[in-house]
């Protein structure tokens, strides 16, 4: 077998692996889903769904990328036997196709940290600053090539020196920074209406189903559970290493990331909201959506910022936290993509080059179009709750005991896994999401009426189709993917 | 303040901060432990 590097430590594995849960997401996503979701309540499922969903699929991840010691598709024909590589492979490309347009959006977040170190960011009104970035055409090409090329930079140079030193600077300068925004932020007279918003909870709202279908969809989306992702880093993790802790410790640092971000952003637009009647007030502010769900992050936070003292620094700082979230996850990315070439032969840097060159003609079209990079996000995004059930399927046919006993426990787990992750993997995840899926087939009928429509930007058409081509065509190479990618264990 | 407010980021911030500041002692104490 391929001699692989392993990480050298297990705080290298795990600042890596939170690096990969901790993305944009956490910083412009979180805040405005706790808004549309009435603010504290919100918290409750968003915590009960890290622990029946998010973590379970972690550990599940953890322990299928050590065992098969390959990628995606590797790893699923080890567990289910080649004639389901495909299954793996759809695993794999949504998480690929998600990458093409993450690189784009973290593209932005490079343009507008040079706009708020240059000072030009300041100059402008927001809606005036993004619509000229989009229509000089150019510059969202050229920053998207630049986040591909630096993410790349560093999976190319290894899993040691590359990922896990780059995780060791980035992540604990992203908690800093976070923090030091959470702490201004809470200092600003007003931030206590904030602290209101997203503690205060408003129990009744628990009885609203939509909350808890909300609450899954972002602990699933934030934690990275059943991308795929971690199941690449786990490829270079030691036979003995604790998968319970190390997944508890992910989910938890990725939820404590959203929190400080949470609070950062909610305080900030609270204390800072135009006062002037007509304005749209605080919480309308926190739920705008705008190019790509972005419209706070790059329409608002910007013109917020200058308000308040200092408000270059706190716009320079909340910039640079969102840049290394956005590279600490594409770093993930390009690495998943990398891994699956690499299981089918090739050197490291060849399948970097060759992902990272793929990546960027890709994400051409989302840089280009801001209606395909919204199509993406939503025909991947939704995907992503495919690929994690996709998982559970695949313990399923392993055997959920047998891969309890054969894959986890041999670990040295601090924390005992017992029979409730049977429970867990057998029935409550199958079981999540077909409710979640149901509930999203019905929204999506009820609520459009060219649902079917295959190139609407949304609908429902559009995800079963473009879904579809991706299952069909792994299904036809199913055979030369196994015997790619199999070839080396079956020896 | 509200009371409500105090009791929540309470719970919240002590199950979620306290839970990952935990974990990661835990975490550190095994790797000086010599356990990966």
């Amino acid at each position: 077998m391929q001699t692989k590097e392993l990480f050298t430590s297990r705080w290298g594995l795990l600042l890596a692996a939170i690096g990969m849960a901790v993305g944009t997401g956490n910083i412009w996503r979180f805040p405005r889903v706790v808004a549309e979701n009435g603010g504290g309540a919100f918290l409750i499922p968003w915590i009960v769904f890290l622990l029946i969903w998010s973590i379970p699929l972690l550990m599940v991840e953890t322990a299928m990328g050590r065992y098969a010691r390959k990628g995606t598709i590797g790893a699923f024909g080890r567990l289910m036997g080649p004639n389901y590589v495909w299954l793996g492979a759809f695993v794999g490309f949504c998480s690929m196709a998600i990458m093409f347009y993450y690189s784009v959006v973290a593209g932005w977040c490079f343009k507008y940290l040079s706009g708020a170190i240059g000072g030009d960011l300041l100059e402008q009104s927001g809606e005036q600053y993004w619509a000229s970035f989009q229509a000089s055409g150019w510059e969202p090409v050229f920053f998207h090539f630049v986040a591909m090329s630096m993410a790349g930079a560093i999976v190319y140079r290894g899993v040691i020196n590359g990922i896990e030193k780059a995780s060791k600077i980035m992540i604990p300068l992203l908690f800093v920074l976070l923090a030091a925004g959470t702490l201004r932020a809470v200092t600003l007279p007003g931030a206590a209406a904030g602290l209101n918003f997203l503690f205060n909870p408003d129990l009744s709202l628990l009885l609203d189903y939509r909350i808890w279908l909300e609450g899954l969809t972002q602990s699933a989306w934030s934690t990275g559970a059943g991308y795929g992702l971690l199941l690449s880093y786990a490829v270079y993790t030691s036979k003995r290493d604790d998968i319970v802790m190390n997944s508890m410790t992910i989910g938890f640092g990725n939820n404590s990331a959203s929190l400080l971000a949470g609070i950062m952003v909610i305080c900030s637009v609270f204390a800072l909201a135009p006062a002037d009647p007509g304005a749209p007030a605080a919480a309308e502010l926190l739920q705008l959506g705008g190019p790509g769900s972005t419209a706070l992050s790059f329409l608002w936070i910007p013109a917020l910022f200058q308000q308040m003292p200092f408000g270059r620094v706190s716009l320079i700082i909340f910039f640079v936290a969102l840049v290394v979230a956005a590279i600490s996850s594409l770093i993930a990315m390009i690495e998943l993509g990398t891994r699956i070439f690499m299981d089918a032969g090739m050197s490291r840097k060849n399948a970097v080059k060759f992902v990272v060159a793929g990546g960027f003609l890709l994400g051409l079209p989302s840089a280009l179009s801001m209606q395909f990079l919204m199509n993406q996000d939503s025909v991947w995004g939704i995907g992503l709750m495919v690929s994690g059930f996709l998982f559970a399927v695949a313990v399923n046919k392993f055997g959920v005991r047998r891969f309890r006993e054969e894959l986890i426990e041999p670990a040295r787990n601090d924390i005992p896994v017992g029979r409730w992750f049977d429970i867990l993997l057998k029935w409550v995840i199958p079981a999540e999401f077909l409710v979640m899926i149901t509930w999203w087939l019905y929204q999506a009928t009820i609520n459009d009426s060219r649902w079917w429509n295959p190139v609407a930007v949304f609908s429902l058409g559009t995800c079963l189709f473009q879904w579809g081509v991706a299952f069909i065509l792994f299904r036809v190479f199913n055979g030369r993917m196994a015997a790619a990618t199999l070839k080396e264990s079956e020896s | 303040m509200e009371i409500g407010t105090i009791v929540m980021m309470v719970l919240v911030l002590g199950l979620v901060w306290g839970g990952f500041a935990v974990l990661l002692w835990m975490s550190m104490k095994a790797e000086r432990r010599g356990k990966s």
